[in-house]
């Protein structure tokens, strides 16, 4: 996209038409740049067809009719007012932990523990939820997911700290911050702030700190559990485009995750910039907690993340890393999951079969090389590629 | 309280408990000395856990488990080598696809094949290899009942592991093979410019730790729990991860900071059965192996030194 290759003004003397040679080279390059362009942008509908094709093998080699399967899944997804409430609430989540994940991913960071971020996320907002649920909805709603987001924030602060300190890589430094949260979780549910009675949970959100329900609003979507998390992760997902697009700390961000050298020779300090930029992933999976206590369970347990944060994963690279693609990207992953239900009840077939498919997904987008080369082979079979002139 | 708590067979838990990490950071040791991470051992370990345990149910011997066991683990680490090195995509991105895979592959073969949710029927479990009687009271019979129990009371990949850390340590380090290995991870151009093939040996490698993560799975399911659960791999492929790097890439230091990830389970399992009498909530000593990885990576990084070229795909010279 830079004219890397500008004719040469001081040998031509500003005036000069380049020559034959180099306009040839140039158009080449332009033509090769759209083809990559293409590629870039088709990969991941490619990705997720392929995903779909060997999602609906593995269907079929356990015995199941994959068509009766995603019809049912399409079904439970968006056939009615309800399953698309469903849809939009399993998105939610994602979109939070997609876009930690895409931050991450272009500061130069894997935060894969995404889901342990997300876990104190949960239990901040379930903490000052029900602590200040009694001042008003104006104090509460904000106060609980300021709080969620900065306990993501702080869970990510050893791992982002011993990573610009010491190197220790983030992938296994969150991976096991993402199993002690669990432990944490689960002591703190179990003994701590656990709601009198058999089962180990905290008490039940004050409707005061509780997201609202599209249909408190528009009373004809009742049946749709729909909650204003879904508006938040969208207004969050178009902060954070801008945030990488126009701000200082977006761009050395960038700089980070392109470059390191070039960005520590540009003046950014890139141990300073990896703690910012992992710890703001981080505060963007406190929000997935605070959306699923605060608008869909309204209360904390253990088991209250079946994997959002390793979703986030799937999302984040099915988007490109891209903020505003992560809501296509999360909804396509939402709708898979609100769907799974639906179908493993009318067809019999295990909903664990999504997770396979977002595997392969992964897989396939994460090595954009081998679309490329499903592609070349493609086409190689067809026809001989047309050469520039 | 501490007779009670460092008993013989604390330690020969402690081998136990180290022995599916260990397994799994020795070949990870190989892998990386050639250049490829394979964060994928964690996928690789719940995999081969699930297919030695299907195997041996379906044929009803549970070595050939092992083998089915093994088997899924090369598969798996084909698809990574594959995409790693001969498609030169992101390693890392590659191996978190297997670890996504593992888990909802494992989980739907479960429903599928043996209709149950959790955890699947139990399989015989491998006997030990060796079935001495412990010693009697007395010096002599204290003395022989430590040996016994801390040396000769395993299954017997417990000792494969033990052997394979010793053996490949000495391959890495003297033999022509692991010299090319390790020139692969240093310096894959000065490598591939003496005709040494990059792709060749790293494919070796990949598949290798593959092998070896699958021996791990199959440990977990068939030497020590006899059935597979959702997830019971628990983090530990990746803390064989940080074993590797706190055995700074060479499969016996490996082995030997396995060890020390084995003794802090064996540990907080025991003071588990104590935590009546010294009011910690179990919870707390769950935690403790994964806060002992951050700690030893923390403590060992920035002076162990990585492979040069790992983590970085390799194009070779047509």
């Amino acid at each position: 996209m830079t004219d890397g290759k500008r004719p040469d003004d001081s040998r031509t003397g500003g005036l000069g038409e380049p020559g034959a040679q180099e306009l040839a080279e140039r158009s080449y390059a332009i033509e090769q740049q759209k083809v990559n362009r293409v590629i870039r942008i088709v990969t991941p509908f490619i990705s997720v067809a392929i995903a779909i094709l060997i999602g609906s093998l593995v269907i079929l080699a356990s015995g199941g009719d994959p068509v009766a399967a995603f019809k049912a899944m399409f079904e439970g997804a968006f056939g009615s007012q309800r399953a698309i409430g469903e849809t939009l609430i399993r998105s939610t989540p994602i979109i939070f932990t997609g876009l930690a994940v895409g931050f991450g991913f272009r500061a130069g960071l894997f935060n894969i523990g995404a889901e342990g971020q997300l876990f104190l996320g949960g239990l901040a907002a379930a903490f000052i939820g029900v602590q200040l649920g009694s001042l008003g909805w104006y104090v509460a709603l904000p106060a609980a997911i300021v709080a969620a987001a900065l306990a993501g924030a702080a869970w990510a602060f050893i791992p982002a700290v011993l990573k610009a300190r010491t190197g220790a890589h983030e992938v296994i430094t969150t991976m096991m911050f993402t199993y002690i949260a669990r432990y944490l979780v689960d002591w703190m549910v179990a003994f701590v702030i656990r709601a009198p009675g058999t089962i180990p949970q905290t008490a039940e959100l004050p409707v005061a700190s509780r997201l609202p329900r599209f249909s408190d609003l528009l009373p004809f979507l009742e049946p749709s559990r729909g909650h204003a998390g879904f508006v938040l992760a969208v207004l969050i997902a178009i902060a954070v485009w801008v945030i990488l697009r126009s701000t200082a700390f977006g761009y050395e961000a960038r700089a980070v995750g392109f470059n390191q050298s070039a960005a520590e020779s540009g003046g950014i300090s890139v141990g300073r910039m990896t703690v910012k930029a992992l710890c703001f992933s981080g505060a963007l999976a406190g929000l997935a907690g605070a959306a699923e206590v605060m608008g869909v369970h309204y209360r904390l347990f253990s088991s209250f993340s079946p994997g959002f944060g390793f979703t986030g994963i799937a999302v984040a690279l099915l988007a490109k890393n891209n903020p505003l693609a992560m809501i296509a990207s999360a909804l396509l992953f939402g709708a898979m999951s609100a769907g799974a239900g639906t179908m493993q009840l009318q067809t019999d077939v295990s909903q664990k079969v999504i997770l396979v498919v977002q595997a392969v997904i992964v897989f396939l987008v994460g090595a954009e090389t081998i679309v490329t080369w499903v592609i070349g082979r493609v086409r190689g079979k067809r026809e001989v590629a047309p050469v520039a002139a | 309280m501490l007779r009670e708590i460092f008993t013989p067979e604390l330690f020969a838990s402690a081998i136990r408990m180290a022995t599916p990490i260990a397994l799994a950071a020795v070949g990870a040791a190989i892998c990386e000395r050639s250049g490829v991470v394979n964060i994928a051992l964690e996928g690789l370990m719940l995999l081969s856990a699930f297919f030695g345990v299907m195997v041996a149910l379906l044929v009803g011997n549970t070595w050939v488990g092992v083998l089915g066991a093994v088997a899924a683990a090369l598969i798996a680490s084909a698809l990574h080598a594959w995409a790693s090195i001969n498609l030169r995509s992101d390693q890392i991105v590659s191996g978190t696809a297997i670890n996504l895979l593992a888990v909802g592959l494992t989980g739907f073969l479960m429903e599928a094949v043996f209709g149950q949710f959790g955890s699947t029927d139990s399989v015989q479990t491998l006997p030990p290899v060796f079935n001495f009687p412990n010693g009697g009271p007395g010096l002599g019979g204290t003395i022989w009942t430590w040996i016994n129990t801390v040396f000769l009371s395993y299954t017997p990949l417990v000792y494969v592991g033990i052997f394979a850390a010793i053996g490949l340590t000495w391959a890495l380090f003297r033999t022509r093979w692991g010299l090319r290995i390790r020139a692969l991870g240093e310096h894959p151009r000065a490598a591939d410019t003496v005709g040494v093939s990059v792709l060749r040996g790293r494919w070796v490698a990949v598949l290798l730790s593959g092998l070896m993560a699958g021996l791990a799975g199959a440990n977990l399911t068939l030497e020590q729990v006899g059935s597979f659960t959702e997830n019971m791999t628990n983090g530990r492929g990746f803390i064989a991860l940080a074993a590797n790097i706190f055995g700074r890439w060479v499969p016996g230091g490996a082995y030997l900071a396995s060890l020390l990830f084995g003794f802090a389970q064996a540990l907080q399992l025991k003071l588990q059965l104590f935590s009546d009498k010294i009011r910690i909530p179990s919870q707390f000593f769950s935690m403790l192996p994964y806060i002992l990885t951050v700690l030893v990576l923390a403590g060992v990084m920035g002076r162990a030194i990585a492979p040069a070229a790992v983590g970085k795909p390799y194009k070779e010279k047509g």
